[in-house]
């Protein structure tokens, strides 16, 4: 299995976030989503994925629910919260400016 | 932290088996989708489970880190830890058991320290606002002692100044005899319960109207203590009177529990300051005069530094105005209910401190040691976590719950033994102090939260002392040498036992040395002959002249006095000095006045001449010299027939005995100009008390019994005690507030009786000190036998005797032992010097003998041969090894 490149710390967060934003989701569906959306570029140590979610709840950006999936038994679905969607805003400008900062600098060093 | 996170821990700390299940489910559930995904794909449902869980790792490893981001970790790791320190505990529940006992003892003797501190120290009175409460001082500038305060200058001071809100005047302790038992109390101005803001539970408190100057009322207010020790907390105690110098005085209110008047102690009863004439007779008419404190509530606003300049300048201008010479300035101490100087106080206790803590000290040594040796016991057990991931902070932080848990166990042991050992402690005082130096108002400190504050720190301060060391060296292992069962050398902490060993002998040493010079210091106190007789004499004090006729009356008509004489001053009263001139010759010397049967009762030789005849008084031109003045003034003659003379200087000062009564005490006119006497008697030099200031060498003047200010010796029969109690009896009948009346005896016991409480402690201390190395000592040494086994049989495999086995073993010890021994007794020589160099130094030195070499020598030979016996049981064991048993262990 190809080793998938290290993220950048705090952009777990981010992309967990981001995957939040419309639709409540359980871990599996998080990581899925964000294999799927990267085209397999980006693949969530599984290890680092549930500590992740699990700290963000303690930080009260996400919220969790008990609910029944897709399999027929119940999981545990995350859906982000209105402090989370503000979090969300800041660190995606943050983001945002980083990468064009990055780019620039790749384009003219 | 966010409420929401507060939220989620309270429910994983609440309900933490919900919620691990929930991490568990929530894990499961992933792997299970996931192999769901690969079964879509077309994988043998086997397979795909088998690829799902090796892609999302181990399950217990990312349930960990989600439960570490729920920040209870802590928390959880406590509780596991105490259980498995519980379950430790009670797979080994006699070394558990050692170790709480030994440290409970030596948390014990410290609390017992800190509670008596307590009392006089931090335990403020119950008064609201007592921060704003002062007194006001006036300091010496000069030599010369500060005029008093009296009343008039505090109604001035109330009057002109508004540094405080209000103030009080008191005249605290006079001692009153009630039915045969002293009851103290304090007089103060009829504002002084409002000043305090404390309100009687039962009845009224005084009030300005029983303090009017001559118009006022005849009452007193008990505090609860008076309450309880003379009347039984009686609930009809009020209305009841108790007699002041034949006045009644109405009991009409009882002060609540814990109001102590701002004083340590706290009195039995408060009275108004105008009736101090009833209390002390000796003051009446001249009330104006007598010193009294004043203590008041600082305005709100005012600073202590700026009310002291308020009350400095107003002090000066007013001591200007009324030509009072004797300036001084004025101070503000805190008045709380606590003595005034609480640095002085502790660093008086200090030396207590260490001696006490010595113990303490001693006991976590031994329990160190016993945790070095179960460390090296647990290596396999330490060495198998560390191999499983566990860190080193991790372990040493679980033995470091493990000694925790021990020492609040000690901690409440401690507490348990300092109250058992203070309230024996003072029950043998009661029982054993002599009942003729006053009401001994001794009671059991309480215990309070400082106590059990103060418990619980120096039971986390013992535990960083015994346990951090052996947690550290039993964790500093190779895991996978000791997973192979070897022992590493370095977990074998040889140099710290031989430290602890050296730091018990170094206490025992230093205690038993203290134990052994009390001991024999109270051995020849008890032997020391004062010269003069003791055993049944009595000294009456008269300090109201308008009953001494009649006080007088009464002791010559009672049965058991079989002789009595005067004496001026009272034999415990500090000495007077003057010089004695003769011809050229001039050298100072103690006088005091005596009548003629002075010499006779005491039992005083008269070597030569004769005693004072019965009609010789004061002012005749008469005296008695005892033989070391006669030798000094005339070398050559007899001195009988000589004529002497007396002058007096103010700048001649005794010092005083280590307790004299009342040192402060003015002079009086004794003598107040120059006399030429002439010679009569010469009576022998005796040496006196050393411990008070009864000396009868020097010049005796004539006086009798009937002038004023004489004290009275008699002579009893029978037993002393009983002869007392009848004189007291008899005596309060005419005067309720006489003074005292004290056995000689009990003056010469004193000596002993405090050396003796000083060889109590100090042996107790010691004795315990030894105990505790002795059998630190022995299990080291077992223990280290027991792991030397191997070695001692391959010695003597090789041809070692049993002999050098035992000396080898012996030696082990050896080292620390002597060290410690050379430590204690040199720091208890160095304490003995420091005594010496000190003021007091020449007087204690001749009752205790700080530098006795038999008390040295013998506490050490003590400890040697009881480390030796400690040592020689194991010693003896190691050369019982059977070699070839040994070696075929392997």
């Amino acid at each position: 299995m190809a080793r998938t490149p290290d993220l950048l710390p705090g952009t777990l967060d981010l992309l967990i976030l981001r995957t939040l934003q419309t639709d409540a989701l359980h871990g599996w569906a998080v990581s899925e989503r964000i294999q799927q959306i990267s085209q397999d570029v980006l693949q969530i140590n599984q290890g680092s994925l549930y500590p992740a979610l699990h700290r963000l709840e303690h930080q009260g950006w996400i919220e969790a629910e008990w609910k029944v999936s897709e399999l027929g038994r119940r999981a545990k679905y995350y859906h982000l919260t209105a402090s989370g969607r503000r979090q969300l805003a800041v660190e995606a400008q943050e983001w945002e400016r980083m990468a064009n900062a990055i780019g620039r600098v790749m384009k003219l060093a | 932290m966010t409420l929401n996170d507060l939220k989620l821990r309270a429910r994983a700390l609440l309900r933490p088996n919900r919620v691990e299940r929930e991490l568990d489910e929530e894990l499961a559930f992933h792997v299970e989708r996931e192999a769901r995904k690969l079964i879509d794909q077309g994988m043998t449902p086997a397979e795909a489970r088998r690829r799902a869980q090796a892609r999302f790792g181990p399950t217990a490893l990312a349930a960990d880190r989600c439960r570490d981001e729920r920040g209870t970790a802590a928390v959880e790791n406590t509780i596991r830890d105490v259980h498995f320190a519980l379950r430790t505990f009670a797979k080994a529940p006699l070394a558990a058991f050692t170790i709480v006992a030994t440290v409970a003892v030596g948390l014990g003797v410290v609390a017992v320290v800190f509670t008596v501190l307590n009392t006089l120290v931090f335990r403020v009175d119950a008064v609201p606002d007592v921060g704003e409460m002062y007194s006001v001082e006036r300091t010496e500038v000069a030599t010369t002692a500060p005029s008093p305060l009296t009343r008039p200058i505090f109604d001035a001071l109330r009057r002109d100044t508004h540094v405080f809100s209000d103030a009080y005047a008191t005249v605290p302790n006079i001692d009153l005899h009630v039915d045969g038992r002293t009851m103290a109390v304090t007089l103060v101005t009829g504002n002084f319960f409002q000043v305090v803001r404390v309100h009687p539970v039962m009845g009224r408190a005084l009030t300005p109207t029983d303090d009017a100057p001559r118009s006022g009322n005849a009452v007193i207010v008990l505090s609860e203590k008076g309450w309880d020790r003379h009347f039984n907390r009686d609930p009809h105690v009020l209305g009841r009177t108790v007699l002041v110098d034949g006045a009644p005085f109405e009991i009409v209110g009882v002060t609540p529990a814990g109001f102590r008047g701002l004083e340590v102690g706290g009195p039995d009863a408060w009275a108004p300051l105008s009736q101090l004439g009833r209390f002390r007779p000796a003051d009446r008419g001249r009330e104006d005069s007598v010193g009294v404190e004043i203590v008041g509530r600082l305005t709100p606003g005012v600073s202590k530094g700026n009310a002291r300049a308020q009350l400095a300048a107003w002090d000066s201008n007013r001591s200007a105005a009324t030509r009072d010479r004797r300036a001084a300035t004025v101070d503000l101490l805190p008045r709380r209910g606590t003595i005034p100087q609480p640095l002085e106080a502790i660093a008086m206790f200090a030396p207590l401190f260490v001696a006490f803590g010595l113990i303490l000290m001693i006991g976590c040594a031994n329990v160190a040691n016993l945790l070095l040796a179960r460390g090296v016991a647990r290596q396999r057990e330490i060495g198998i976590r560390l191999s499983l991931g566990a860190s080193r902070a991790r372990i040493v932080r679980q033995l470091m719950t493990e000694s925790v848990l021990l020492a609040l166990a000690a901690a409440a042991g401690g507490y348990l033994i300092s109250r058992l050992a203070l309230h024996s402690a003072v029950s043998w005082g009661l029982r054993t102090m002599p009942v003729d130096l006053g009401d001994v108002n001794l009671s059991v400190p309480a215990a309070d939260w400082r106590v059990a504050a103060f418990l619980v720190a120096a039971a986390i301060a013992a535990t960083g002392f015994f346990a951090l060391i052996p947690a550290l060296h039993a964790t500093a292992i190779d895991p996978l040498r000791t997973l192979r069962g070897e022992l590493v050398k370095n977990a074998r902490p040889g140099r710290a036992r031989n430290a602890l060993i050296g730091v018990q002998v170094f206490a025992s040493a230093l205690l038993l040395v203290c134990a052994a010079i009390f001991l024999r210091s109270a051995v020849s106190a008890a032997r020391y002959d004062p010269g003069f007789r003791t055993a049944d004499t009595v000294m009456i004090d008269i300090d109201n002249e308008a009953k001494r006729a009649a006080m007088i009356q009464a002791v010559a008509g009672d049965a058991t006095v079989a002789a009595y004489a005067a004496v001026r001053p009272q034999l415990l009263a500090p000495l007077r000095m003057a010089y004695a001139g003769a011809g050229a010759g001039k050298t100072p010397v103690v006088f005091k006045a005596v009548s003629g049967s002075y010499f006779d009762v005491l039992g005083v030789p008269i070597v030569r001449g004769r005693a004072f005849m019965p009609w010789e008084r004061d002012h005749d031109p008469v005296a008695i010299v005892s033989e070391s003045v006669a030798r000094a003034l005339w070398p050559s003659g007899s001195g009988v027939g000589e004529t002497l003379r007396l002058e007096p200087d103010s700048a001649l000062k005794h010092p005083g005995g280590l307790l004299t009564v009342n040192p402060d005490a003015p002079p009086d006119e004794g003598l107040a100009e120059a006399r030429t006497v002439t010679v009569v008697g010469v009576a022998r030099d005796v040496p006196g008390f050393r411990i008070t200031d009864v000396k009868e060498a020097g010049v005796f003047l004539p006086t009798r019994v009937d002038a004023a200010k004489t004290s009275i010796v008699a002579r009893v029969q029978g037993d002393p005690t009983l002869a007392r109690q009848a004189l007291v009896d008899r005596l309060t009948r005419i005067d309720p507030n006489m003074g005292s009346i004290i056995t000689l005896r009990t003056v010469a016991r004193l000596e002993t009786f405090f050396l003796q409480i000083a060889f109590s402690v100090s042996l107790i201390l010691g004795g315990l000190a030894l105990l505790l190395t002795v059998s630190g000592l022995f299990s080291v040494l077992s223990y280290l036998v027991e792991q030397r086994t191997r070695e001692i049989g391959v010695r003597m495999a090789l041809g070692a005797s049993a002999h050098a086995v035992t000396r080898l073993m012996l030696a082990q010890t050896a080292r620390p032992v002597l060290v410690g021994l050379a430590a204690g007794s040199g720091l208890a020589a160095a304490l003995a010097m420091a005594v010496l160099a000190t003021p007091a130094g020449a007087l204690i030195s001749q009752i205790v003998h700080v530098t006795d070499p038999v008390a040295y020598l013998s506490s050490l030979a003590v400890i040697v041969s009881a480390c030796l016996l400690a040592a020689w049981i194991p010693a003896a064991r190691a050369a019982r090894v059977d070699p070839m048993r040994t070696l075929r262990q392997e």
